[in-house]
């Protein structure tokens, strides 16, 4: 099989972070019981501020029951792919280079904008970077009928600059 | 004090030299007081000729009222924004339009007075329907003089300008009209017959001498406190004849404002030397006559509003985004502050305001604890290997700043992809606008505004060629020296899995480092300096790049600049303007002062952390007063370990001279 074009390269990445970005804020925003379903299992690291936060699941607790309304407004996002051959986890180990797909890739996502703790539109705008690198979900194609996230987050560190 | 190019968004905020061009045309604000109109403009010069002879106090108020153009034309024709406008204008065959009443919408309450939006609005109304997506009308240039924004536009664009005239724009009639320059220019003549005739050019100088003269009895330097109250009965100013005439008082605040700026040489100096203004028994309805006091002293701390005739929160409105410092404001005796919706509102506005009409609103635990996130602020998380993160970034920003050639030489290869990102509207840290994004603009890869496959191909530079073509092409930077400035990075490091090989021995992928960088950086453009704040994550992966390293990706995201508070770590002892008590864990911090012993100021096995946190201090005050760390820890030691106190006691013993030469470091 040929090696996958650029293009395709650039437009499987970006569509991911796209989507990535464009479905994980407003779910920290509206949808908090769905955080826990963008993280991979295990993950590497989850960062908060500099605190450490253990998984997904973590995550989705101190959303659901910690923090105020919040109000994320993504500004600015860019993405690089990081390893064009990931060892996607299987069954029995991890994907060989040679049995990886197109979609075997690892993305390194940085975001830039603003958030907003609690509801008054008046509260004050604080600045955030946030850097992500996002993984295959090795279960995204199970089984029928039942879509799944295509990436998740392999690591993730947020943290407030503004 | 330089100002910027009149570009959009700036010229509002800084460039206010053009005051004597607002008498152009006719204006009226909300009240009706307080501005000139053009009839009262054009006829001074008939006025005065025919008045001659009239009493001396009328005659003295021409004379002040000339000096004060005079003033103002001296100091605006110096800048930058007038000639840029002006050649901009002719040279490039630009037609300029007034557009007007857009302070009335409701979009004037706006951060940015409601600017951007009306720009997109008139951009998108001057686009004609046929045309294609992307051949949207654009403004090329536009600046704000008083409640006119002035916007230059292709020739071929002027009749589709002129037909908004009446068009509404967030609940507000605009109005546009051709900004005539021969109307200006007649203006301009008597002016300068004036100074030719009558030598009022000396006049000028005279009225600014008095003006510094008034305003340094009117300054005190010890409570950094600038008092213009009671103006109305200031001896000097009535003898300069200030007072009589409504076009004299609108000219006089801000050439005052503006004699006040020429005495700093810097920004720096300007905004550091007041902190408390008092404008109290001024007889003032609303702010416009005192409006460029926002301009000139953004960083307010206290200000004096009393006395004075404010009927309600419309008639400071010019204000609401101004001021983001103040903690101390008092309208006592207006009647704004008998209005039920007064305090909720000024609360509102003002998220550190702590005293209101000399009452407590807001006690400082309280203003803590809003300024707390859910998410407590904690010390950078710092996971290094061997050091490779921390002589990575060191090496990496004195390298990016000197010779990038030799930076990508030595640890970037024909698969590190470098990008970059420009996010335009970022939260500020100060109201000053941020410098225009003109030199990163074109290959910045915001993926929400370039969504077109090839233009985000284009912007993605791999390999080492590519990025030195594009780094070559960017402005020259300066980060702040890591050692000697901790408090302004913040740099987090762990390892990740994952990576690809470069060898390609690995079928499982390799571990390497994940390095992210908050800080900012001076940009240098020929004389101007300007502040950026910039995000650079990268990643680091096993290769053969000096110290056996290389970077996979490379990827920065600009802002303008937001200052580092966001990263000092809650719940260590408030230093008021000091540095973070505890120095970031980033060990760059060690190579701060010559003869630290290893480990100094750094956790290790056994160690207590009070006794990491005491040594970062030493190295903190030795890099801060260049004193040995012996020196320095006496000094802490001695006083609590109180940073402040010894600084401060740090200070008096200089002074005194007392301190040995020993106790010093070695010049560098």
């Amino acid at each position: 099989m040929a090696p996958p074009s650029e293009d395709t390269l650039t437009k499987v990445s970006t569509d991911a972070a796209c989507e990535f970005v464009q479905s994980f804020y407003p779910a920290l925003e509206n949808n908090r019981s769905t955080i826990g379903s963008f993280y991979s299992q295990p993950p590497s690291m989850i960062l908060f501020n500099g605190n450490a936060v253990a998984d997904g699941a973590a995550v989705q607790e101190i959303f659901v029951n910690q923090m105020s309304p919040t109000h994320y407004e993504v500004q600015s996002f860019d993405c690089q792919i990081i390893n064009r051959a990931y060892p996607t986890p299987t069954s029995t180990g991890v994907k060989l280079p040679t049995e990886t797909t197109l979609k075997d890739m690892s993305i390194l996502v940085i975001v830039s904008g603003y958030v907003r703790f609690g509801e008054s539109r008046d509260l004050p705008q604080r600045g955030f970077s946030e850097t992500f690198v996002l993984v295959p979900n090795p279960t995204a194609d199970g089984p029928k009928g039942k879509r799944k996230r295509e990436w998740l987050i392999q690591t993730q560190n947020f943290r407030l600059v503004v | 004090m330089k100002n910027g190019k009149g570009s959009r968004g700036r010229s509002g905020a800084s460039d206010r030299g053009g005051i004597r061009k607002r008498g152009a045309t006719a204006r009226v604000d909300r009240e009706g007081d307080l501005m000139m109109d053009a009839g009262s403009t054009r006829n001074r010069g008939k006025k005065a000729r025919g008045d001659s002879g009239r009493s001396s106090g009328a005659g003295r108020t021409q004379a002040a009222n000339k000096a004060m153009d005079a003033i103002q034309k001296a100091i605006s024709s110096n800048t930058d924004s007038q000639a840029n406008i002006r050649q901009g204008g002719r040279g490039s065959g630009l037609e300029q339009v007034i557009v007007r009443g857009w302070k009335q919408s409701k979009a004037a309450s706006n951060r940015d007075g409601g600017l951007e939006s009306l720009i997109a609005f008139l951009e998108k109304k001057l686009s004609s329907p046929d045309s294609k997506a992307g051949t949207r009308a654009r403004i090329t240039k536009s600046r704000v003089e008083g409640d006119a924004l002035i916007v230059s536009i292709r020739p071929e664009l002027l009749d589709r300008m002129l037909q908004i005239n009446g068009f509404s724009f967030a609940g507000a009639p605009l109005t546009t009209e051709k900004y005539d320059r021969s109307m200006s220019g007649m203006l301009d003549q008597p002016m300068l017959s004036g100074v030719a005739q009558n030598g009022s050019s000396s006049s000028a100088a005279e009225t600014k001498a008095k003006m510094t003269t008034i305003l340094g009895r009117r300054y005190t330097q010890q409570t950094k406190l600038l008092d213009l109250s009671k103006l109305g009965t200031d001896p000097d100013l009535l003898s300069m004849g200030i007072f009589g005439s409504t076009s004299t008082e609108s000219k006089f605040f801000p050439a005052l404002m503006k004699v006040w700026e020429l005495n700093f040489d810097n920004a720096t100096a300007r905004r550091e030397a007041v902190e408390s203004v008092s404008l109290a028994h001024n007889q003032l309805a609303n702010i416009t006559a005192v409006t460029t006091l926002a301009q000139t002293i953004p960083d307010l701390k206290n200000l004096d509003l009393s006395n004075n005739d404010f009927k309600d929160a419309q008639s400071l409105i010019g204000w609401r985004w101004k001021f983001r410092n103040l903690e101390f404001l008092d309208l006592s005796n207006t009647p704004f502050s008998a209005d039920p919706t007064f305090k909720d509102t000024m609360l509102k506005w003002y998220p550190k305001l702590r005293f209101l009409n000399n009452v407590e609103v807001r006690t400082a635990e309280e203003l803590a604890a809003q300024k707390k996130t859910p998410i407590p602020v904690q010390a950078p998380y710092f996971q290094d290997e061997g050091q490779i993160a921390e002589n990575f970034v060191r090496a990496f920003f004195a390298g990016y700043d000197n010779d990038r050639s030799d930076l990508l030489s030595g640890v970037y290869d024909n698969h590190s992809t470098f990008t970059l990102n420009v996010n335009t509207s970022a939260p500020r840290a100060q109201q000053t606008e941020p410098a225009p994004w003109d030199p990163y603009i074109k290959k910045s890869r915001n993926l929400l505004k370039i969504s077109h496959l090839p233009a985000r191909m284009s912007r993605t530079y791999t390999g080492v060629e590519k990025i030195r073509d594009l780094w070559t092409s960017l402005p020259a930077t300066r980060h702040p020296d890591i050692a000697a400035h901790p408090e302004e990075w913040l740099i987090e490091c762990y390892p990740i899995p994952g990576l690809p090989d470069a060898s390609g021995q690995s079928t499982t992928g390799v571990g390497g480092l994940l390095i992210m960088v908050h800080g900012k950086f001076d940009e240098i453009n020929g004389t101007k300096v300007e502040t950026r704040s910039f995000d650079r994550t990268f990643i680091l992966g096993p290769g053969g790049g000096m110290g056996g390293i290389r970077v996979i990706s490379d990827i920065l995201c600009l802002r303008a600049y937001g200052g580092h508070e966001a990263w000092a770590p809650e719940g260590l002892p408030a230093v008021p303007q000091a540095a973070p008590p505890v120095a970031p864990q980033a060990a760059p911090q060690t190579v701060a002062v010559p003869g630290a012993p290893e480990g100094y100021g750094m956790p290790a096995p056994g160690k207590a952390d009070t006794q990491v946190q005491q040594e970062q201090l030493v190295l903190q005050m030795s890099s801060t007063t260049r004193m040995t760390l012996q020196y320095s820890e006496m000094a802490l030691s001695g006083n609590g370990w109180n940073m402040e106190a010894a600084l401060k006691n740090f200070g008096e013993l200089k002074a005194q001279g007392t301190l040995p030469p020993e106790a010093f470091l070695p010049a560098v």
